[in-house]
């Protein structure tokens, strides 16, 4: 028998990218919130190194127990049968993912709110790829604009304004939606190869700049500046100046006294009552299973557990999962298509130190920045150069037939040119179809006994892969114009497991196609919440956590506003 | 000018901030360990024999096995990678009947000149000796370009071979230049005791 607490106000289902910034605004409006993670505090003493082997070979930082021992399932379609996807990506600790992750904070473009209807406008209605069940978003760019502004400076991030209110600046990006300020922290700086980088672009005629980072540029709020260290990719940071929510909301929402941590606690169901509405949550602490009560649940535990939880949460009023009595459960799900394309240039570039979100990107060939008539796909992909390589990584290199791989001949190729490679972070609009899907694995089980998420990707995309390979070759020209002598295109096949997980409960006003309403409260249960890409209907060119986190914190303003309505 | 200030002025205030860099993991890792663990001595020569030709001592400096790559591999077969040292082991045995069959001896036994030729046939194939192959090299990289803390990489000489300047608590815009002679920085992430 589950033993039952002291009743909250609000239970929030995981303390990373999402919950951790959605318990800020609510802890400030006083109500008692109860953070259940999974996870719990991580060291940067004990737990962060500059070293490879550490974070990137042995994955020490970013795995860990409760993600890998329920890591999903993957197949490409549904008559196949799926296997383990071998790596989970996702963390599991105080501050989620966003302990290691590479801190690139974009906001989306106002046409990733209303792809569809200005595809339709612009392309017309067979500009809309077959099979795709994408919507317009049911709220616009502006609505979302004063929420992306307050995560900008709660959690702290750095950058070049291209457009304040309509006032175009070249030196930020030009093809951005208009901000109402600046941003907190100048953009982070340049390598010197970047730097050659956009130079080159602009002699291209292309618009690159500096892009955005939840990265300290200089010291933010009693926290330190980044020191370019050079293990930032899968690591979390020494000196604090990566703005995970573990260093900023959480901390910040702790101190109000209105929220209580529960570490290492493992959410294994959401309660409900013969009326549909959610009661608490179980979970198991240390082998003991608890009963957390609770007015409202948020559940933020990232897109495959989102989708997991619900479908395993079923009762009387939700036979086939919590919030699923429209079968929309796991619907709508992706991952976002990305790739690297690599080059050698014939000079030593530099890139040992710095992070993947030091660099430059290029926004001309994302989006709908470009006239799509005739080029049989919509969308596109951002381009980025960055920084960061390790001597692993690096010996281990590509030799581009120019040498054998082992002997005296490889050691001379990798001594001239293992500091020559280059790699970029190509990053496409992505769509939700009907053949992709996340259920429940029939037969592959966690621990306890419940069945692991399934991820049926859906397999070949033709307007994904036009759209990237268009993308790729951009990148190629942008190589070869910077001198490089070998690019590496390679082949676009789309993800299996990714760590920008969308959909599964999609936000829209349509009860029949979306779990939860613009506010990103369930359409079937009034007081469950969902917080996390999970509720994102498209991509857009660009990483997920700013849009996302902006979206938890207006789910969770919307809460304290109508908190008489929603908790009953 | 001034930027050059601006920069060295900000590394410098970083180096305070993040004085505890050097950090407390000696404490918590399993991966100190000194005699074979894994592998058997036989095994071991048989390893030795082959990266050996796979990274060989040059002109451009010491080989795979002056820098202690076998170390690694061995330490990493007894611990965070037990689950493959059956495998490993296998493997190793698999790729010494093919010496004896097709070159007329076990791998340590065969020249230098007929080691390479071995490498050279399993390079690139797909056979269960080559993916061996593929998965030595790995170790052997990760042996001698990691961190010396881990038993490989001794002196650096994974480092100093593809010009790595080395980790360091922080880094001015100056060392990320291009065109720049970067002063390498030998310490291991775990402090001066590693690495020698
Ligand atoms: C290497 C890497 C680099 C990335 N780089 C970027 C980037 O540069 N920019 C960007 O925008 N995004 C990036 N991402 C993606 C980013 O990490 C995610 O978008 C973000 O973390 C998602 O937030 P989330 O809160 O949904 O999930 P998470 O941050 O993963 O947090 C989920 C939390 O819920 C907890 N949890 C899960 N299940 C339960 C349960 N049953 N009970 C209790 N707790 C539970 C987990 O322990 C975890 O702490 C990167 C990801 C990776 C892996
Ligand atoms: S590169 Fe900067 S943000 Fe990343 S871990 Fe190092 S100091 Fe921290």
């Amino acid at each position: 028998m589950a033993t039952s607490l002291k009743p909250v106000d609000v239970a929030i289902i995981g303390l990373g990218a999402a919950g951790g910034v959605a318990v800020l605004p609510l802890a400030r409006a006083g109500l008692k919130v109860a953070g259940l993670e999974a996870g719990t505090w991580m060291d940067p003493h004990r737990d962060f190194h500059a070293d490879e082997v550490y974070n990137n070979v042995r994955r020490l930082v970013s795995s860990s127990p409760k993600a890998q021992q329920e890591c999903p399932t993957v197949r490409a379609t549904s008559s196949q049968q799926a296997r383990s996807a071998g790596v989970h990506p996702m963390m599991n600790a105080i501050g989620g993912t966003s302990i290691h992750y590479w801190a690139q904070s974009w906001r989306l473009k106002p046409w990733d709110f209303h792809t569809r209807s200005e595809s339709i406008r612009r392309y017309g209605p067979s500009s809309i790829p077959a099979g795709t069940t994408l919507e317009d978003w049911p709220l616009t760019y502006d609505e979302l604009e004063p929420y992306y502004d307050i995560i900008e400076q709660e959690v702290g991030v750095s950058g070049k304004a291209g457009n304040i209110q309509g006032r175009i600046d070249p030196a930020g990006n030009v093809f951005e939606g208009p901000r109402q300020r600046e941003y907190p922290m100048p953009p982070l700086r340049g390598a010197g190869f970047t730097d050659r980088m956009m130079e080159t672009a602009r002699k291209m005629g292309w618009k690159p700049f500096r892009p955005p980072a939840a990265i300290n540029s200089q010291p933010y709020r009693g926290r330190a500046a980044c020191v370019f260290h050079g293990y930032c990719s899968a690591g979390g940071c020494h000196v604090g100046a990566k703005n995970s929510t573990a260093t900023t909301t959480i901390p910040d929402a702790v101190r109000t006294k209105n929220l209580t941590i529960f570490d290492k606690a493992h959410v294994t169901r959401i309660i409900t009552d013969s009326n549909g509405r959610v009661t608490g949550v179980n979970y198991i602490r240390n082998r003991q299973e608890y009963f957390q009560p609770a007015k409202i649940v948020l559940v933020a535990g990232y897109t495959y557990e989102n989708s997991r939880l619900l479908l395993l949460s079923k009762s009387k009023a939700y036979p086939n999962g919590l919030s699923n009595n429209h079968g929309q459960v796991g619907r709508h799900y992706f991952g976002h298509w990305s790739s690297n394309v690599s080059a050698l240039l014939p000079y030593d570039i530099n890139v040992w130190y710095g992070l993947p979100a030091q660099g430059v990107t290029v926004d001309e060939w994302a989006d709908d920045t470009f006239d799509h008539a005739g080029l049989g796909f919509i969308g596109g992909a951002s381009l980025h150069v960055y920084t960061e390589r390790h001597p692993i990584e690096a010996a281990a290199m590509n030799t581009y037939g120019r040498a054998p791989v082992f002997g005296s001949a490889w050691k001379k190729f990798v001594h001239d040119n293992a500091g020559r490679v280059a790699s970029t972070y190509l990053q496409t609009n992505t769509l939700p179809y009907e053949t992709s899907y996340l259920d429940l694995d029939p037969e592959v089980r966690d621990p306890l006994g419940d069945p692991v998420c399934r991820i049926t990707a859906g397999g070949v995309r033709e307007n994904e892969q036009r759209a990237l390979q268009h993308a790729q070759n951009k990148m190629e020209e942008w190589f070869r114009a910077a001198g490089a002598i070998e690019v590496t295109k390679p082949p676009n096949n789309g993800p299996g497991i990714s760590t920008h997980a969308y959909g599964g409960t999609r936000m829209g006003d349509n009860p029949d196609t979306n779990v939860v309403d613009r506010w990103g409260f369930s359409h079937e249960a009034p007081n469950l919440g969902v917080l996390g890409a999970s509720v994102m209907g498209s991509s857009g060119a660009r990483n997920p956590t700013l849009t996302l986190q902006a979206l938890a914190w207006r789910t969770a303003e919307h809460l304290v506003k109508n908190w008489k309505s929603l908790a009953g | 000018m001034i930027d050059r200030m601006n920069s060295r002025d900000v590394s410098r205030r970083a180096l305070i901030q993040s004085a505890a860099f050097v950090p407390l993991a000696a404490l918590v890792s399993s991966a100190q360990q000194t005699s074979p663990a894994a592998l058997t001595p036989a095994q071991m020569k048989t390893l030795v024999a082959f990266i050996d030709r796979l990274i060989p001592r040059d002109e451009l400096g010491p080989g795979a096995v002056e820098a202690g790559a076998q170390i690694y591999i061995d330490r990493v077969l007894a611990g965070p990678n037990a689950g493959e040292k059956d495998s490993f082991i296998q493997g190793l045995e698999a790729v010494d009947a093919y010496a004896k069959r097709v070159h007329g001896a076990a791998i340590a036994e065969l020249s230098a000149e007929k080691r390479d030729q071995l490498l050279a046939e399993l390079a690139g194939g797909s056979t269960p000796e080559s993916q061996f192959f593929n998965r030595a090299r790995r170790l052997t990289l990760e042996g001698m370009f990691g961190d010396p803390y881990y038993g490989g990489n001794k002196d650096f000489a994974g480092w100093d071979l593809i010009r790595y300047p080395g980790p360091r608590p922080a880094v001015a815009a100056e060392d990320q230049g291009l065109n720049v002679d970067v002063k390498p920085y030998r310490v291991s992430a775990y402090g001066v005791k590693y690495g020698h």
